[in-house]
């Protein structure tokens, strides 16, 4: 047994080294996930990244790394990259940023480019975008199918991105039916299936009829979703096909454009380290397609929100907004400024849910 | 609260727990005939893996369970090996079967990440799904649960009321007793860590087809480990064995119960639950019982170094 493992460990080595052979290209593109490159959520979105990358600027080779925790092992297979002639990395997780960021002073000459970090370096830039307003979309639709206006929210954790998320389709879902309601279950990880059903159960046990999350891999709630027959928000990417009677609609992230120009301007040598931000209109984050469920006219209002939004005439964060307590946040014909949307720290009215 | 809220609240401790029960039960047969294994979490995981695997594959859930259960005994026949054929500290055979299980299910299963599979059909309740109250709560239950339940029966019955059970436990109580007669407690004691690891391969396989329909690394997060904690709440007794896997899945139920209520408390703290209330029960079982323990003999052997 033991002898058959190490025989293992060394296929699995061979394997990895011979993938990241350097290959006569211009640019090797290495990039590290956190989970697993196919988990139909956050992952698969930063891979299908690569692919188009790979796809769209010539003479570019990209490799990837899964299940790499944000530990110190992270900076092991970056380094390992670097090593097998790696000139940009794409470190994908958000607690990759610490350890991305050391790794760029070390070796000057290497990009890295880090997913929703809030530090730059001279050769570390970041990129993001505003999911929230594909959200705030989603509640439209979700507001529509709630029939009795409750609506669920399976969250990793009180963290702004997820409060932005959960406060987006609240306010969507409330522009159709001002007394819809968005509770919130925290499950306390990116990654606990067990978890993520038990949630899903307790919010259908308390009658809502709509649920959507915000965890790395959608499929276990969209699953427990189809076992108690309520319908479904996606997040992360387009996995209608999990659960095509239920699944409405959802917001899913399109990083391979800015991925791409990435790689062309370090290959011109243009490449200044920014915090990129992406939305819908960029094309960065995008709505998901619709479910045979909604129809034609929740369809069409949707679709002419999110032109609305895309033209800047529609502000998702736009007065009046009253927090959970009823006091007003936002006051009618002002918006809430930037840095208050990237460190969000409260509900608004009708999200049942604890900030800590 | 409502009945409605409350066997809601019960459909889902019991659907959190089946997982953690069959690998408590497995663990109560292993540890009855003197063998500790920590490497439950290992063999669940690899039990999730290939049971999603194989439903994957054959389309049949029951299938599923099946190659789970028998993922399980493959990997627990190491520790058979390590520990009672070479002799090598338990502790430590079990931990290297944890670890083991966890690398091996993570590179073989990285593939089915993501992989769609049918689960079980809703069974068919009749009669019993259109009562008030109680039919939506059976209407919840999946094959999985009432198998659980079913090898409580199974187990408790074995160990306390056949011949073999006696043997079985005699194997854990005083190993050179059941030499004396005649009975060969080595061959038992590979056949209980064997028996362990299908419970405990079927119980992962519980997680990834039935209640999950989902494969990811690391899927079991810990609970694994759990259940041979919980083993010892539950004092070697399958029949214990029930009430506690409640006590966890209740507490881990009441915890998002309470945040969907629009609790104030942190979630981060309420999550603690299904682990602090089965240690209180822990405490407050040990204070009642005078006589301290009721740990297998040959098990405290283990503990002790004698092994």
């Amino acid at each position: 047994m033991n002898l058959r493992f190490l025989a293992l460990i060394a296929a699995a080595s061979a394997a990895v080294t011979l993938a990241m052979q350097p290959a006569r290209a211009d640019v090797m593109v290495g990039y590290v996930y956190v989970g697993a490159k196919t988990d139909g959520g956050y992952n698969e979105a930063q891979d299908a990244g690569r692919l188009y990358v790979q796809k769209s600027v010539p003479g570019v080779k990209t490799n990837y790394l899964e299940n790499v925790p944000e530990s110190a092992q992270v900076t092991q297979a970056m380094e390992r990259m670097i090593g097998a002639g790696d000139k940009i990395i794409f470190a994908t997780s958000y607690g990759y940023l610490p350890y991305a960021l050391d790794l760029a002073k070390k070796y000057p000459k290497v990009t890295f480019m880090h997913c929703g970090g809030a530090k730059l370096a001279p050769n570390l830039g970041t990129y993001f975008a505003d999911m929230y307003e594909a959200m705030y979309l989603s509640g439209i639709a979700a507001g529509k199918a709630a029939a009795n206006g409750k609506i669920g929210f399976v969250a990793a954790h009180p963290i702004p991105q997820i409060l932005q998320d959960v406060n987006a389709i609240a306010l969507g879902a409330q522009s159709v039916n001002p007394k819809a309601t968005v509770t919130v279950v925290y499950t306390g990880a990116w990654n606990d299936p067990s978890k993520d059903v038990a949630a899903v159960n307790t919010l259908v046990d308390q009658g809502i009829s709509v649920v959507g999350m915000h965890v790395d891999s959608p499929i276990p709630v969209i699953e427990a979703a189809k076992k108690r027959g309520v319908k479904v928000i996606g997040y992360h990417f387009d996995d209608m096909h999990f659960y095509p009677q239920g699944w409405l609609t959802g917001g899913y992230w399109n990083w391979g454009p800015i991925m791409a120009s990435v790689v062309k301007e370090v290959e011109a040598g243009t490449w200044k380290s920014q915090a990129i931000y992406g939305n819908l209109k960029t094309g960065a984050a995008k709505l998901a397609p619709f479910g045979p469920s909604v129809d034609a006219a929740t369809r069409k209002l949707i679709l002419d929100k999110e032109a609305a939004i895309k033209d800047g005439k529609l502000d998702v964060w736009a007065g009046p907004i009253y927090g959970q307590d009823g006091k007003e946040l936002v006051p009618a014909g002002s918006k809430l400024p930037r840095d208050k949307v990237d460190a969000m720290n409260f509900f608004v009215k009708g999200v049942v849910g604890t900030l800590k | 609260m409502n009945g409605g809220l409350l066997l809601g609240l019960l459909s889902i401790a019991l659907l959190t727990a089946t997982p953690v029960l069959l690998a408590m039960l497995g663990e109560t047969l292993t540890e009855r005939a003197g063998v500790v294994n920590l490497g439950v979490e290992g063999q669940m995981l690899v039990g999730a893996a290939a049971g999603f695997a194989a439903t994957h594959i054959t389309g049949s859930p029951w299938a599923g369970l099946a190659v789970g259960a028998a993922a399980g005994v493959a990997l627990s026949s190491v520790h058979a090996l390590l520990c009672l054929g070479l002799g090598v500290n338990q502790i430590a055979s079990g931990l290297a079967i944890l670890f083991l299980g966890n690398g091996l299910s993570s590179f073989y299963g990285t593939s089915l990440v993501g992989q769609q599979i049918e689960g079980f059909h809703s069974l068919r309740h009749g009669w019993l799904a259109d009562l008030p109250v109680v039919g939506g709560f059976l209407s919840q239950l999946t094959p999985t649960v009432y198998l659980g339940l079913a090898l409580v029966v199974v187990c408790g019955l074995f160990l306390y009321r056949t011949q073999w059970g006696l043997v079985w436990r005699s194997a854990g109580e005083s190993a050179d007793a059941l030499r004396m007669l005649g009975k060969h407690p080595m061959r038992l004691r590979v056949t209980a860590v064997l028996t362990g690891g299908a419970f405990t391969g079927l119980a992962g396989a519980a997680l990834s087809v039935d209640y999950t329909r989902t494969w990811v690394e690391q899927m079991t997060a810990g609970r694994g480990l759990l259940a041979v904690g919980l083993v010892i709440v539950a004092r070697w007794n399958p029949w214990l064995a029930l009430p506690v896997a409640l006590i966890y899945g209740l507490s881990e139920a009441l915890s998002l119960r309470l945040q969907s209520m629009g609790s104030d408390l942190s979630p981060y703290l309420l999550g603690t639950l299904p682990y602090l209330v089965p240690l209180i029960v822990l405490l407050l079982s040990y204070r009642a019982s005078q006589r301290g323990t009721s740990m297998p003999q040959e098990l405290a052997g283990v503990f002790r170094g004698m092994s």
